[in-house]
């Protein structure tokens, strides 16, 4: 009990600290604003419009997520060395694996609030106009998460070594590149070079691969909900995450505090 | 209560500790601690101290684990320093301490508590406790971004003592505090000892170590240099004489002070005899004769200057 005590303590706060900085409030208020602007799009749109509400919805809710993780991720560990707070907290009975995961609990609870508070702004409008969002939107915002949270791993990842703007750059490249994950296979599987082949597939299985997460069709087609897909992601997610997380972890470790 | 030097009795223990720095794009190695050995007892009030660069805050923040040391060990309350499960009954308070600054003194005070495992009752309690002992109460929910620097080291000072430890470690706690905020350090410090708590502080200050510290270790360039009480240190031993006269005659020595009717010189203590008897020979009068002892400061700085081939030699081998 006493581990986990101390866990979530160290995760309020970074949550604390989190609903505390304007800048969030700022990038939820264009979340919103976006989620409203929604709205006036379909009036302007011939055909289905409450595909193109879903749509613009899930896009907002998905790039403004992701923002939150990158720009509260980047800076979760380094600004707690550059502004000395690490001094007191890590001088009490707190092993560093426990400061790296209970700051990262915080963010990943930070970002499960925003995305909470966006869904349920959507699933008003929605209702609004008499058109309840179908089941797949909310688990298609379970495996958003997920995506979040491996995401937040990289950032964290790369805070625990790195300023909050060399980690925002490369953040960043793994953002970019997670969304490319599927060219690049593709890439490597039409090259002709086996070099370039066999790098091509190194790549593809290191790197993340962002596009796995998005339930975006099957949320704005109402398609069926794919339970394998959702099962494999949320396993491939976990399973990434922890391999991400371990790394800060030891990185983490290995610091010395001067 | 067992007495001092016993094994049990030792709370924290350094046995050629080291600590060598990599800086710069050469990763050039800088000896930040250089086989220090130390040992610390139950109860004591202990005082870490010498110039800057020597070593105090290196050994420090070995000790809390903040850092960790290239070679050697060190025990903090009987389990090795990087063991978080020392610091459970640790209680430190870093130099020029930087706070959540989004958190008020009362919700600071807090987290620190569940930090600890302490439950609410006792947080609540202790809380309220320390923020009236530190005359902070009226400032409790008031954000640490509004405290002056007086005040978040007396918030400091809390949250070091929130869990009553058995160990504190304060790092430089008078730096930068006016008279009254160093009259409470000093009083915090020897509570804390009279509660039975063992107090470990690094100081600038050197009348206060004197003043509160039961034993106190001299670093110079990373490397012990002298431990034990401040007579001790500073023995018994008469190092000059200041003699104050009036009359038309010269003793000798070095003037420093002169008001018309008499003079006031500084002499070796050897030269105290042949000095008084040219006064009182030459007709003039002898009005008072002070013996001057070594103080903390005169032993550190002759350490200081003792280290300085030993310092050479050192970078020699880097």
């Amino acid at each position: 009990m006493g581990a986990l005590s101390r866990l979530w303590a160290l995760a309020a706060n970074t949550f604390r600290e989190a609903v505390r900085d304007r800048v969030l409030y700022s990038i939820l208020f264009f979340a919103v604003g976006v989620l409203c602007l929604s709205l006036a799009v379909q009036e302007i749109t011939i055909g289905d419009h409450e595909k193109v509400v879903r749509s613009v919805a899930q896009a907002a809710i998905d790039g403004f997520g992701s923002l939150i993780a990158m720009f509260l991720g980047v800076s979760l560990v380094y600004k707690e060395i550059e502004r000395k707070t690490v001094y007191t907290v890590l001088s009490k009975p707190i092993p560093r694996w426990m400061f790296v995961l209970g700051k990262y609990a915080g963010l990943v609870l930070t970002l499960t609030v925003e995305i909470a508070i966006l869904l349920v702004l959507y699933t008003g409008l929605m209702t609004a106009q008499q058109h309840f969002p179908p089941p797949v939107v909310f688990v298609s915002m379970l495996t958003l998460l997920a995506q979040l949270m491996l995401l937040t791993a990289w950032a964290t990842l790369f805070s625990t070594f790195s300023t909050p703007t060399t980690a925002a750059a490369f953040t960043l490249a793994i953002f970019v590149i997670g969304h490319l994950a599927d060219d690049i296979w593709l890439f490597g599987s039409q090259a002709q070079s086996v070099t370039v082949q066999q790098v091509a597939r190194i790549l593809y299985w290191l790197l993340p691969n962002f596009s796995l997460f998005s339930l975006r069709p099957e949320a704005v087609h109402e398609l069926p909900i794919p339970w394998d897909r959702v099962a494999g992601v949320l396993a491939y997610g976990a399973a990434y995450t922890t391999a991400v997380l371990s790394l800060a972890v030891a990185v983490f470790q290995r610091r010395d505090l001067r | 209560m067992a007495g001092p030097g016993r094994e049990t009795d030792i709370v924290i223990s350094a046995h050629k500790l080291r600590k060598v720095y990599r800086t710069g794009f050469w990763m050039r190695p800088v000896v930040g601690l250089d086989g220090l050995d130390l040992a610390v007892h139950r109860g004591e009030v202990f005082g870490l101290i010498g110039p800057n660069g020597a070593g105090k805050t290196t050994t420090i923040k070995i000790l809390t684990g903040l850092q960790s040391a290239t070679s050697g060990s060190a025990t903090v309350m009987g389990r090795p320093y990087d063991d978080p499960r020392s610091r459970q009954q640790l209680g430190f308070l870093p130099e020029r301490p930087y706070f959540y600054e989004h958190l008020s003194g009362r919700e600071l005070l807090d987290f620190y508590g569940r930090l600890f495992d302490m439950d609410a009752g006792l947080r609540r309690r202790r809380i309220q406790e320390l923020l009236e002992r530190v005359d902070l109460a009226r400032f409790a929910d008031v954000p640490i971004h509004k405290y002056s620097k007086g005040m978040v080291q007396r918030v400091g000072l809390c949250q070091a003592i929130l869990h009553e430890p058995d160990l504190v470690i304060l790092d430089e706690p008078m730096s930068g505090l006016d008279p009254l905020g160093r009259a409470l350090v000093r009083d915090i410090i020897l509570e804390e000892r009279a509660r039975g708590a063992t107090v470990c502080f690094s100081s600038h200050v050197l009348s206060d170590v004197e003043s509160m510290s039961d034993r106190v270790a001299i670093l110079v360039r990373g490397s012990l240099r002298g431990v034990g009480t401040v007579r001790e240190l500073i023995g018994d031993r008469v190092v000059s004489v200041e003699l104050r006269y009036s009359g038309a005659v010269d003793p000798g020595g070095v003037e420093l002070r002169s008001d018309g009717s008499t003079r006031t010189v500084r002499l070796e203590a050897a030269e105290a005899d042949r000095a008084v008897n040219t006064v009182v020979q030459g007709g003039g009068r002898v009005v008072e004769l002070l013996p001057q002892r070594e103080t903390l400061e005169s032993v550190l700085l002759d350490e200081v200057e003792r280290a300085r081939p030993i310092d050479a030699e050192r970078l020699g081998v880097l």
